[in-house]
């Protein structure tokens, strides 16, 4: 189990992790820019909670006098070393490897082998940010209060020296913070420009995209809304030149709409027995591209798509 | 079936496991209902069939991102955290720790430069006029002479409370600063540790030049055998996880880090547990108006305590392993 990315097969931040499912599935390391906010988060967040308890003091101190004020500041002084020591051990063992501030800015710690990290995993951690923290200087603002600021170098260092931007703490530890992006259901894109319609049907129902192509084709229609149209000719006509002699397609087709329509052919349904009511929000555009693929209707051979025998996966069957 | 069927077809699961993560992820409750617990199992277990055949079915790279993220959430949330247990608790504080240190060569490195160092510096305090003030400067020997110069029963009882505070916050405190300072190659931990015994022998060497010698041992004796002991063991935790990254035992050097860090924190843990008990004692024990004879009575109990901890529960078992 846990079979990394080890050094130079690492392009990004991302991890892989195999889970007992045996899948692989990637996950991306947060880094300093987004663990930097939670960290404030949880801070803020701290001396908060700080100010509330000296609130209790004061409030103990006009109940009950000088004892009550002795006894509060001494509940208080126990609640601060709880506080700064053992806040993110205890919320990342308790919730899970995450703290408030990890939970708003969606990061979550776990093990290096992709596991849950444990309670020890998550004291220790937490211990040894008094090293993280280091270099300290001391400042004082009128002589009387000294504080302490932390510059976090030890820690920053570390991350930049590793490619799972781990601090020293969770080095020792043996965990890593990792991004738990949400991400909202993006289906196909459909393509409802006219031009792309009509070509559709010039391509061969029977068109099998190879997965390199079919990466590429999806990647591009991904994108191509960022470029203005002079521009998507220039990046489409190295793929659709090739194509459009592979689909024999007269000269002079625009790249840009020939790559949209081997997309929709690659990509979507050809078969109208086969059209689901689509529910998605491009519902509208959706029928538009199913209609007009099926209004110059072809035989299909559906026995030679890889999709036909399709397995079905327990999940489907409640 | 092209890809567009398929999304139609899977994606009612999607949803639904994505739902679900949304549920346990806010409630943690939900994932106690079993109804939920098998759906959302067998909903995971297909969607990581579709994760591993997304390459197969040509999905649009965007849906195969979608897919690695809502696996990983969902992974995150079946597989979850291991919360603290009393008994593997009871049973790593009890059991394994005092096994353990007892053939601890860090805990005998940290005792031999914390004492050796405490008593070269006490010696040096009584006998070199001008070395106590170099060490603790005169503002400290001052507040230290003054606190000891009242019999110790004039101390406000009230104040104990607040004594108890501050001596957790104050000394448990610096332990873990020793412990992670261990962590620089060892050579923190020995710094931190050599400091500290430094300071607090030329105190002791500087208060039994005084006439205030006899509150300030009084003072001291009761909670002297657990926070000593605390410091001492703070610094062997801290040099075990430095020292595991020189001495690697073969390891590759994370690997060796990882393993002595997993076995210096339940030993931290123990020095905590010892300042926490140190405070109690040296906030209510120490400064009350009873007699020597029942502060030293402490002082030997818990020394007792301490050797049946380290001996005791330490001595080798065979018939255990």
């Amino acid at each position: 189990m846990g079979g990394m990315a080890h050094g130079n097969h690492q392009l990004d931040t991302s991890i892989e992790i195999v889970t007992p499912e045996n899948v692989s599935f990637r996950y991306h390391v947060a880094g300093p820019f987004r663990r930097l906010p939670a960290f404030l988060i949880d801070l803020a967040l701290q001396a908060v909670l700080l100010m509330i308890a000296a609130m209790g003091v004061q409030f103990m101190s006009v109940a009950f006098g000088l004892s009550g004020f002795f006894l509060g500041m001494g509940g208080f002084l126990i609640f601060w070393f709880v506080l700064s020591w053992f806040y993110g051990g205890l919320f990342e063992t308790y919730w899970n490897g995450q703290t408030p501030g990890k939970r708003l800015m969606r990061i979550r710690v776990i093990g290096t082998d992709g596991q849950p990290i444990n309670g020890l995993q998550a004291v220790l951690r937490n211990l040894l940010r008094a090293i993280d923290c280091q270099p300290m200087y001391m400042f004082s603002l009128n002589r009387q209060l000294i504080m302490a600021g932390f510059l976090y170098q030890f820690g920053l260092f570390s991350t930049l020296m590793n490619n799972r931007f781990q601090r020293l703490g969770d080095l020792a530890a043996g965990t890593m913070v990792i991004v738990e992006e949400r991400q909202w259901f993006q289906g196909i894109i459909q393509i409802d420009e006219p031009d792309v319609i009509r070509l559709v049907q010039q391509i061969p129902p029977s068109f099998q995209a190879s997965p390199s192509l079919a990466r590429a084709l999806a990647a591009y229609v991904q994108r191509r809304l960022a470029f203005p149209a002079m521009r998507r000719i220039e990046v489409a006509r190295h793929l659709a030149e090739p194509l459009a002699r592979r689909f024999g397609l007269p000269e002079g087709i625009n790249p840009d709409h020939l790559l949209c329509a081997a997309y929709q052919r690659a990509f979507i349904t050809d078969t109208p027995g086969d059209v689901v009511e689509p529910v998605s929000p491009f519902a509208k555009t959706a029928s538009l591209a199913i209609d007009a693929a099926s209004a110059g209707r072809m035989p299909v051979e559906v026995g030679e798509s890889p999709f036909a025998a399709l397995p079905t996966s327990e999940g489907s069957r409640p | 079936m092209k890809v567009s069927d398929l999304l139609q077809a899977r994606r009612k699961d999607w949803t639904e496991l994505e739902t679900l993560c949304i549920q346990f992820e806010s409630r943690a409750t939900a994932c106690r209902e079993p109804e939920r617990l098998t759906r959302f199992a067998s909903l995971y277990r297909s969607l990581c069939a579709d994760l591993a055949l997304a390459e197969a079915y040509q999905l649009p790279p965007e849906v195969t991102r979608y897919l690695h993220r809502l696996v990983g959430r969902a992974h995150n949330q079946l597989y979850r955290s291991q919360e603290f247990t009393i008994s593997t608790w009871a049973r790593t504080l009890l059991f394994d720790v005092p096994q353990q240190l007892f053939h601890d060569g860090y805990l005998r490195l940290a005792f031999c430069i914390f004492w050796g160092a405490f008593f070269l510096s006490a010696v040096l305090a009584t006998s070199q006029p001008g070395y106590p003030e170099a060490v603790l400067g005169a503002e400290q020997m001052q507040q230290m002479e003054e606190m000891y110069e009242r019999p110790l029963g004039e101390l406000d009882p009230e104040a104990r409370g607040l004594m108890l505070g501050f001596y957790v916050y104050n000394n448990a405190g610096i332990g873990l600063r020793c412990f992670a300072f261990g962590l620089v190659f060892g050579i923190g931990g020995v710094l931190v540790t050599f400091y500290n015994s430094v300071s607090l022998g030329a105190v002791f060497g500087y208060m039994s030049t005084l006439k205030q010698w006899d509150n300030f041992a009084e003072f001291v004796t009761a909670h002297a055998p657990f926070e000593l002991t605390a410091i001492v063991l703070s610094a062997a935790a801290g040099m075990r996880m430095g020292f595991a990254l020189i001495n690697t035992g073969g390891l590759r050097r994370i690997d060796s880090l990882q393993r002595a860090a997993v076995q210096a924190t339940p030993i931290a843990c123990v020095g905590v547990i010892l300042f926490v008990l140190a405070a109690m004692i040296e906030a209510y024990v120490s400064p009350a108006p009873v007699s020597y004879g029942y502060k030293a009575g402490v002082a030997v109990l818990s020394a007792g305590l301490l050797m049946f901890y380290f001996v005791g529960l330490g001595m080798p078992r065979e018939a255990a392993r």
